[in-house]
């Protein structure tokens, strides 16, 4: 087996031509001929030979990196231009956000008041927070004649949290699409 | 039914109320509190709840061309700076992987930094055509990858308001159209709130009667997020109170369709909050307008 090794590490140091897209990692050491030829590439991969610059975590960048960045880059005004340009843009989004969070606000405060005016009651009520363990005694009553089914989409939702179900958006829809087929597991509602 | 709770509530309840009107009234505040003994004794509007529910969007928002453009821009600039790729670490040297990750990154980068940018391969025409073969056929070999589903679904082509596959990136809303006394009005879900139960209750009975057994809803918290007062006689002068409330309860659809059950409830429709304001009577709107999500 380790004759293999040493053949494949010949072959491999004799490959001196890397592809033109290889970055700049110096030759293989031609001493270490008889070591595990992992470890020398991951000692090449961890501490490259050429360290130009220690910004990067292991301190290369690529060879080209100069021309790369001029391309990349049309001038140093285009580029803080471009900044402000984000900046501003997302500032244009956080407030057409917060503005709409306000009058929603506004119209929930507006219902509140509304509510308190008409009655006191339901405006209790509808103020109460709730302890999501507990239980009210119509459910309790309910759970005895329910069926485990229904007992575990009873306990499932739990009031005060948001359910399961609710998905979060994704790139591209589901191959099934929506769900229009649901049976509610409840018979009655609590 | 006068417990000790209940007079702890109430105490907590004006604190609160006290609390919430912090611009609003701060002239008069003795009147509130008169104007509510005197109403109760003249004429208590009766109540009805009403539900706005919503079905979330599916989709991720679309980005703008400004965002597109500032992404990839971002995009260059990384590539530009980030540490080289460790060929020789993850692929083993001449095998058929490496080319084709050799192919795909040269492709990459001429798409980052333009035809102009990258050296010329030092390997003749036909060995690179040949490379590009073999990678063809190994992809072939492999089989395809998932397909994914088109973001456009066919209801929006063929513009199906009672599609819940509509419109995927936007809020839609439930919006029935309902007969009741003569007139049909588009509105959301709505009935008078029976008096034993509470309001969340009452909303939750409502839709069920209204709408059927056949959807997850789930009706978010006990508050109202809207009020609406319906005017019956316009001409009495805007002091008196109104004779009727409709409170709003937010709830959102996870999976289920409407199954409209009541004869007067004509038809259905799951619409965007522009399409809301152009079916929906002008009153109406002005209170349901700032409920609704802009997106």
């Amino acid at each position: 087996m380790s004759s293999s090794l040493i053949r494949s590490t010949r072959t491999r140091l004799s490959l001196a031509s890397t592809p033109s897209l290889a970055r700049s990692y110096a030759a293989p050491n031609q001493d270490v001929a008889q070591g595990d030829p992992k470890r020398e590439i991951i000692r090449r991969v961890l501490y490259p030979s050429n360290i130009k610059n220690r910004s990067t975590p292991i301190g290369t960048w690529r060879p080209d990196v100069g021309r790369a960045l001029q391309r990349a880059i049309p001038s140093v005004q285009a580029h803080e231009t471009i900044e402000r340009a984000w900046l501003l843009h997302k500032r244009h989004i956080r407030k057409a956000r917060e503005a709409e969070a306000a009058r929603k606000f506004a119209c929930m405060k507006e219902a509140m008041d509304v509510l308190h005016d008409v009655d006191l009651r339901l405006y209790m009520e509808a103020n109460r927070k709730d302890d999501p363990r507990a239980r009210t005694r119509e459910e309790m009553e309910a759970m005895k004649t329910m069926k485990t089914s229904e007992i575990r989409a009873l306990e499932a939702r739990i009031r005060g949290l948001f359910p399961r179900e609710l998905r979060i958006p994704t790139d591209t829809p589901s191959r099934t699409g929506w769900k229009y087929e649901w049976k509610s597991k409840k018979t009655s509602t609590p | 039914m006068l417990s000790r709770t209940c007079s702890r509530n109430v105490v907590v309840g004006l604190s609160l109320r006290r609390a919430l009107a912090t611009e609003a009234t701060t002239q008069t505040p003795g009147q509130p509190h008169e104007n509510v003994g005197r109403v109760k004794k003249a004429s208590k509007p009766g109540v009805s709840t009403s539900v706005i529910l919503n079905r979330s969007p599916i989709l991720t928002r679309p980005p703008t061309p400004f965002e597109l453009a500032y992404y990839s821009y971002q995009a260059r600039i990384r590539r530009s700076l980030h540490n080289p790729f460790p060929n020789d670490f993850y692929f083993k040297q001449g095998t058929l992987t490496e080319t084709r990750f050799n192919i795909e990154e040269r492709k990459r980068e001429r798409l980052a930094f333009g035809p102009g940018f990258l050296e010329k391969e030092d390997i003749s025409e036909e060995k690179r055509l040949a490379n590009i073969a073999a990678v063809e056929q190994l992809a072939q070999q492999e089989g395809e990858g998932e397909e994914l589903m088109p973001r456009t679904h066919a209801a929006d082509v063929q513009g199906d308001v009672k599609s819940l596959d509509r419109r995927g990136h936007r809020n839609l809303y439930l919006l029935l159209h309902s007969v009741e006394g003569g007139k049909d009005v588009w509105r959301f879900p709505q009935g008078e709130a029976e008096k034993g139960l509470f309001l969340h209750q009452a909303a939750q009975k409502e839709l069920h009667s209204a709408c059927g057994d056949n959807m997850d809803a789930w009706i978010v918290g006990k508050t109202p997020v809207g009020v609406h007062k319906l005017q019956n006689t316009p001409s009495q002068d805007p002091a008196s109170e109104s004779e009727h409330v409709v409170f709003f309860f937010k709830a959102h659809i996870m999976a289920g369709q409407v199954i409209p059950t009541r004869e007067s409830i004509k038809d259905f429709a799951w619409l965007t909050k522009e399409e809301i304001g152009d079916r929906v009577d002008q009153h109406y709107w002005d209170s349901i307008k700032d409920i609704l999500s802009d997106y």
